[in-house]
């Protein structure tokens, strides 16, 4: 799925004020790219994301999916297949057992039961929680991590085709970490588009095609854009910093702008 | 369990034997875990997720009742005791790594001042702790700034600065880095190096790698009990035992290790950026 957001804002408002948390975000995101959106505390990722899902209604600017228009007749069924993983595990969780909030979105999308158990199970195993363990658990008695999982395989069994996910890797062991970017990078694989917000920056320079800078609500930067020279710098006004391997590069006195994504593209480059 | 040299004074955090385990749980959270923490100590604690990380921090934090323990001191003070608990929690502060349910407030500096108002100090004094805590978080802008509309990295420095507020003799923090810009997580870094500097023992339990670099010492829990208690370096050296325990390595030697793979690298495994380019001047 395609995602073009056109001239975008947003404001809370709050005890009769208007707070602005978006202002005119635009950008193009092709069928099975990867953004991540980047940003200080406080620049408006969530609340892009949270826009982006539907969630929330702009006041003004398009969200445009598969290049269908809000008013179209066919947006609300696209937007069904727009899944968003919250920040906070732990709000998307409230069933008895790990099966049963995995199973809630696909019932409540109207699918035969023989489906929901078929997309529970896929889901299950594809978030690192195979059902066989992870099953008749209650969401509650698992970690942190495993239910940042758990949130993630509710998401899963809707077959999202655009994926949205706020700081998916907090609070993940580096193990868990690794396979998370495992199964992204097999989503990705499978033509799902990805937006993620995240404050890792290595992260964001690996697994994501574009990145989107974001800061008091206007968009810095998109694109494959440079991280070096004023990148470098737009980054550091952003309380951000260069991804390591582009600092690396830029202190062996090698282009910046053409440091390797990844640490065995980095060690094949220099051995 | 691997034996760790013991401290040469008092340790300020002395367990032994701890056990705990969650109402409903199948398994114990904690099983048999001893921890010694000496005073001005910086120990990072490293895990899988459900290791038992958070739950050794609430605990030596007095914030919950050990199922059982040969002993559980913290501070001088009987974890074991409900009396002694409640002292545990005036000396060992304790940082979440989710702010929401810390910030009690209505702005930012009450929220701050809040455990020195119980405290009784008098206002002179909170007003000039406060304003330091603010200048120390770089919350000053958002002084009066209610905790709802505050991001989540804003919403955690101003807990640790409400934390920190209180003069403490130990400090638990649970991945408090992890809401955090990366700007944000420098500074929470620099200001815990700054209160190790100053003498305060520190308790870290975190998931990323590179900060463990920074401690003294480095615990590795898996399934509730101890089975690294050593320096960041030959834990890091130890590949079989980071795989197993599903940690991973500072980026530097990620790369090392890599580079290792294709027949070349440094000899000795670089933790952090300057040690890997010395390692390739020196190779080279």
């Amino acid at each position: 799925m395609s995602l073009s957001c056109r001239g975008m804002s947003f404001s809370y408002e709050v005890g009769g004020t208007q707070l602005p948390a978006l202002r005119g975000v635009s950008f193009e995101l092709p069928a099975g790219g990867s953004l991540a959106l980047l940003g200080a505390s406080g620049a408006g990722k969530t609340t892009l994301l949270q826009v982006l899902r539907g969630l929330d209604r702009a006041d003004s600017g398009a969200v445009l999916l598969d290049g269908v228009e809000p008013d179209a007749a066919a947006y609300a069924d696209l937007q069904r297949e727009v899944g968003l993983v919250f920040q906070a595990a732990e709000l998307q969780l409230f069933a008895a057992t790990a099966r049963e909030d995995v199973a809630f979105g696909p019932r409540r999308l109207g699918w035969p039961e023989a489906d929901v158990t078929t997309a529970v199970e896929a889901a299950l195993d594809l978030a690192g929680l195979p059902a066989g363990d992870f099953g008749e658990r209650h969401p509650y008695s698992l970690s942190g991590g495993e239910q940042r999982r758990l949130a993630l395989a509710g998401v899963l069994a809707m077959r999202p085709r655009l994926l949205l996910l706020d700081e998916p890797f907090v609070n993940l062991d580096p193990g868990t970490r690794r396979d998370l970017v495992a199964v992204l990078e097999r989503l990705k694989a499978a033509g799902v588009t990805l937006l993620l917000a995240t404050h890792d920056v290595d992260l964001a320079w690996s697994l994501c095609d574009q990145r989107l800078l974001l800061a008091d609500g206007r968009v810095e930067a998109v694109g494959d854009w440079d991280f070096a020279g004023a990148g470098g710098s737009l980054l550091a006004a952003n309380r951000l910093r260069e991804p390591f391997l582009v600092e690396l590069w830029r202190r062996l006195g090698r282009a910046p702008e053409s440091a390797p994504r990844t640490a065995a593209e980095a060690a094949e480059a220099l051995a | 369990m691997t034996a760790s040299p013991a401290p040469t004074t008092a340790p300020l955090i002395d367990i032994s034997g701890l056990h705990y385990r969650y109402p409903g749980a199948r398994a114990d959270a904690l099983a048999d875990l001893d921890l010694q923490i000496g005073e001005g100590e910086f120990v990072a604690v490293v895990g899988a997720n459900g290791s038992g990380k958070s739950t050794l921090a609430r605990l030596a934090g007095g914030l919950d009742k050990p199922a059982a323990a040969r002993r559980a001191l913290a501070c001088g003070h009987d974890l074991l005791t409900e009396a002694g608990r409640l002292a545990a929690r005036r000396d060992v502060g304790v940082l979440f790594q989710n702010p929401e349910n810390q910030l009690v407030a209505q702005c930012v500096e009450d929220d701050v001042a809040f455990g020195l108002e119980n405290l009784g100090w008098a206002a002179p004094q909170i007003r000039r702790r406060v304003d330091e805590m603010l200048s120390r978080f770089r919350l000053e802008d958002l002084r009066l700034r209610e905790p709802h509309l505050l991001s989540g990295g804003q919403k955690q420095r101003t807990a640790l600065a409400g934390v920190l507020a209180v003069p403490r003799r130990a400090l638990v923090l649970d991945e408090p880095t992890a809401m955090l810009d990366p700007a944000g997580r420098r500074e929470v870094l620099a200001a815990v190096a700054g209160l190790h500097a100053e003498g305060l023992a520190i308790v870290y339990v975190t998931q990323e790698m590179d900060e463990v670099v920074a401690a003294d010492r480095v615990i590795a829990l898996e399934r509730g009990t101890e089975v690294y208690s050593g320096s960041p370096s030959r834990l890091f050296a130890d590949t079989g035992l980071v795989r197993r325990l599903r940690l991973g390595l500072p980026a530097a030697g990620e790369l090392a290790l890599a580079l290792a793979e294709r027949g070349r690298g440094p000899v000795r495994l670089p933790l952090t950026m300057d040690e890997l380019l010395a390692g390739f001047a020196g190779s080279a």
